[in-house]
């Protein structure tokens, strides 16, 4: 073999290496939200802005604060992080990724105590919200993002 | 040796003579009766050689004759092209036409298949809900729903009866 094919077929085989893998890297933003209605409600924090619509209309509330949040990013789809408040704790565990999105486990904590626990696939393009328990006026939820 | 009738033709057409001629009339049974008949045959055959012969063109008419045969060869070579360019049906117009009608029949199958694909294709980039467990001990009443809004291909998992805390709770 020549120098010039074996060299267009590393580069080739390079190029779509490299094209897989930063495919593969995406973060998942995780957050631990208080969704309250107030008379001055503060802006939208930016992880949410792309399904504010969606948030208020569902939840009927007109201010949501992030009160714990976690970036992750996934390289192996196996990897897993907290997303943690003062009382609440969001354990994130990845157990594999499919073309559509990644297999997650979740589990929300109120200090140590096992509040709620859910697999779901979280997909690429959609994210997920999970209605907590009510906390004051307001009610948690968690939202999960792939950026 | 010849026959009655080839010896009959040859007298009738004056071709026999000598001993033959004298011959055949001696054995001809009434010999006034025969004259006759050659006499009609003969009177028969000059008619038929008058009225059957062509009649021969003179130069005028040869010429004459010659123009109205190309005169109506040359009218009829258009007449022909047109009914053979009519009794082709793939005209350059019907074959536009055809093409066209036959990409809007593709357009249309495109479309409808699309839409009958597309919902399989939300679903499946749509996040899914496996499973939800909620501590009975805690929350023995609360339940799980899940809703999706595909206007921002959100999706909820909604639970209702979990135990309620105190605002303090909501602290960072």
């Amino acid at each position: 073999m020549g120098r010039s094919p074996a060299f267009l077929i590393s580069f080739i085989a390079l190029t779509i290496g490299a094209t897989h893998a930063l495919q593969g890297a995406e973060t998942v933003w995780s957050g631990l939200v208080i969704a309250e209605n107030v008379a001055q409600p503060q802006p939208m924090p930016p992880e949410l802005t792309r399904i504010e619509g969606s948030l208020k209309k569902f939840f009927g509330y007109n201010q949501f604060e992030v009160i714990g949040q976690s970036q992750k990013t996934l390289k192996t789809g196996q990897e897993d992080w907290l997303a943690t408040s003062k009382f609440f704790g969001l354990h994130v565990d990845a157990r594999g990724e499919t073309e559509a999105g990644y297999v997650l486990n979740l589990k929300l904590y109120k200090e140590k105590e096992l509040l709620l626990e859910t697999d779901t696939k979280l997909s690429k393009r959609s994210p997920l919200v999970i209605k907590g328990p009510q906390v004051g006026g307001g009610q948690l939820l968690l939202v999960l993002v792939v950026q | 040796m010849k026959t009655f009738e080839e010896k009959w033709t040859a007298w009738v057409d004056g071709q026999l003579s000598g001993r033959e001629l004298l011959e055949f009339e001696a054995s001809l049974p009434d010999k006034a009766a025969a004259e006759a008949e050659k006499a009609g045959a003969r009177k028969l055959g000059e008619l038929l050689k008058r009225e059957l012969s062509a009649r021969t063109l003179t130069n005028e008419e040869f010429f004459s004759h010659q123009l109205r045969e190309k005169i109506a060869r040359l009218r009829e070579a258009p007449a022909r092209q047109a009914r053979e360019a009519r009794s082709t049906w793939w005209t350059i117009p019907r074959l536009l036409w055809t093409g066209a009608l036959s990409l809007a029949v593709f357009l249309v199958f495109t479309v409808l298949v699309m839409r009958e694909k597309n919902p399989a294709e939300e679903s499946q980039y749509l996040t899914q809900i496996l499973n939800a467990r909620v501590d009975p001990v805690v929350s023995p009443n609360a339940t799980v729903s899940i809703f999706e809004v595909k206007q921002d291909r959100v999706t909820v998992l909604w639970t209702e009866g979990l135990q309620s805390l105190p605002a303090d709770y909501a602290a960072k």
